[in-house]
């Protein structure tokens, strides 16, 4: 399994002056790998400087893991060199595809929940595995749309996919719920069909209701039924690293931080109840 | 349908490449109360466009500024189309955004330049660091080897030759300092570069231009200083210009066989 880093956030460029110069910390922070392939500046000094006093996770969403393309080997290349290079307790990407003809649509695309996809993902996630050195985390998305061709339920596809090709999972609390509203399925059962002993992160954030569908916009404060959901989960899976996403309309770095201590005392809450 | 014709035909129709094939979205892909199946597949088609207007954007404000929103969009629906991205990095959209410009008409002629300027300028932001060397390398150098020694620039040294001025366009514009000057046509090489954090850029003369280019073709120094030869004192005139560039942190190091 993975190590138990606390309540962490992710490390963002509006919150740089902040983290350089006046030193301000989370218990850990998720970077968004893509952002710091092959760069140097402002970006790496911070990336540095937050890894020298704090775990660092490297999250990618290129890795387009479901993609009938072939594999990036000189992606997967420069992300073991930076993981390399930064050490991070370890690497995620989501369960998703994104390319295509190696055009990058830069989304992250849902899966139909098929024996094929769940063979193809398997091998490259096998694959991905031994050319990154690592076990990594893959995380459920939120999406939009389903297949006619889907035969399992979303949740039974991520917990084969870990449990055949040997990989953990990142539980995007705030995704199950969208997906779950948007599709009509019931979250709890999401979460009671991911086997507990893969789950080594939990992602928050906030979405947007359209009236017609959630969309998964990370621009706001994690929505109360998400907490609620976060609740149940920290109820199943125990004590699980917990990030906290904000990515557009970010708000002063406090404001994040105070999310992340808010997934801390309710994790609190329930284990300290569930001890008694 | 394989998995490979279902990402075909999803991808296709998210990014505007394949247009069409309704009938068969609407087979595959399930319609839920209240929305269609085709109008679930439009909430991705949205979201990629407008994902990649944002990052473009992030690298050329200003020029997304002089077009205005909806012409913006509109632009870079348009570019996609000729440069659809093939990096993992979806910073690296963006990046012919300005050469593709000069290939569209009624456009303010400038505007490919600014571009050029900005992308430059955030692709410089960025860049791998290295470390920088001081004028007391080529000073270390024994005399006998100086005229061979040769320049390794650093990696966020960007050289531009642009067809009108941009300068003064890009200071109004990051002043915000009220309406934009016209347009100054006219061959004009920019540097753009980084010390520290902070992104710089100025205008070359032709002839320290043309010392650049030699230099970062390979040239040796002999070479760079024969570009001075027009100077009433062309070593004084190479000179200064040869120390600029470690004034300015351009140089990572300085090479020669001899030494």
């Amino acid at each position: 399994m993975v190590p138990f880093l606390g309540h962490g956030i992710g490390l963002r460029t509006k919150h740089f002056p902040d983290l350089l110069e006046q030193g301000r910390r989370a218990d850990w922070f998720e970077v968004i790998t893509e952002n710091f392939l092959n760069v140097g500046g402002r970006p790496r000094a911070v990336l540095e400087a937050v890894r020298a006093d704090r775990p660092v996770v490297l999250h990618g969403v290129s890795l387009s893991v479901g993609s009938v393309d072939p594999l990036d080997v000189q992606y997967l290349r420069d992300v073991r060199a930076l993981a390399d290079a930064v050490e991070p307790a370890w690497v995620s990407d989501h369960l998703c595809w994104g390319t295509f003809g190696r055009h990058n649509a830069h989304d992250l695309l849902p899966l139909p929940f098929t024996e094929e996809s769940l063979a193809h993902v398997v091998s490259r996630v096998t694959e991905v595995q031994e050319r990154l050195g690592r076990r990594i985390l893959l995380e459920n998305v939120s999406s939009y749309l389903t297949y006619a061709a889907s035969t399992l339920p979303e949740w039974d596809f991520l917990a084969e996919v870990a449990r055949r090709a040997d990989c953990l999972i990142l539980l995007d609390v705030n995704n199950v719920f969208v997906s779950a509203t948007n599709h009509g399925f019931d979250a709890a059962e999401y979460l009671r069909g991911i086997p507990v002993d893969r789950v080594g992160q939990f992602h928050l954030a906030g979405h947007q209701d359209l009236g017609t569908h959630l969309l998964d916009t990370h621009d706001a404060p994690v929505s109360d039924p998400v907490w609620r959901l976060y609740r149940d989960a920290v109820r199943r899976f125990g004590r699980v690293s917990s990030l906290v996403e904000w990515d557009d309309h970010i708000p002063p770095l406090d404001e994040v931080l105070a999310q992340a201590e808010r997934a801390r005392a309710f994790e609190k809450t329930v284990l300290e109840g569930e001890a008694r | 349908m394989t998995l490979a014709e279902l990402q075909g035909l999803l991808h296709g129709r998210i990014t505007g490449m394949v247009p069409g094939r309704e009938e068969e979205l609407t087979e595959e892909v399930l319609p839920r109360p209240p929305l269609e199946a085709l109008e679930r597949v439009e909430i991705y088609a949205r979201m990629y466009l407008y994902r990649l207007v944002d990052a473009v954007a992030e690298d050329v404000p200003h020029t997304a500024r002089i077009l205005g929103h909806d012409a913006f969009v509109k632009v870079v629906r348009d570019y996609l189309r000729a440069h659809p991205s093939r990096s993992p990095d979806i910073g690296q959209v963006g990046r012919h955004l300005g050469a593709w410009l000069r290939t569209r008409e009624r456009l303010r002629p400038d505007l490919p330049d600014l571009a050029l300027l900005e992308r430059a300028r955030s692709e410089v932001r960025t860049a791998l660091d290295a470390p920088v060397a001081g004028a007391e390398a080529l000073q270390a150098l024994p005399p006998d080897t100086l005229p061979a020694a040769r320049f390794v620039f650093v990696p966020s040294l960007r050289v531009l030759r642009l067809q009108h001025d941009v300068r003064r366009l890009w200071d109004v514009l990051e002043q915000d300092a009220g309406e934009s000057p016209a347009p100054t046509p006219g061959e004009t090489t920019v540097a753009v570069w980084r010390q520290e954090f902070k992104v710089f850029h100025a205008g070359l003369s032709e002839l320290e231009a043309r010392a650049l280019m030699i230099a970062r073709e390979g040239g040796s120094l002999e070479e760079v200083c024969a570009a001075f030869a027009s100077e009433p004192d062309p070593a004084q005139a190479a000179f200064k210009t040869v120390l600029s560039w470690f004034a300015d942190g351009w140089v990572a190091a300085v090479t020669s066989q001899g030494a």
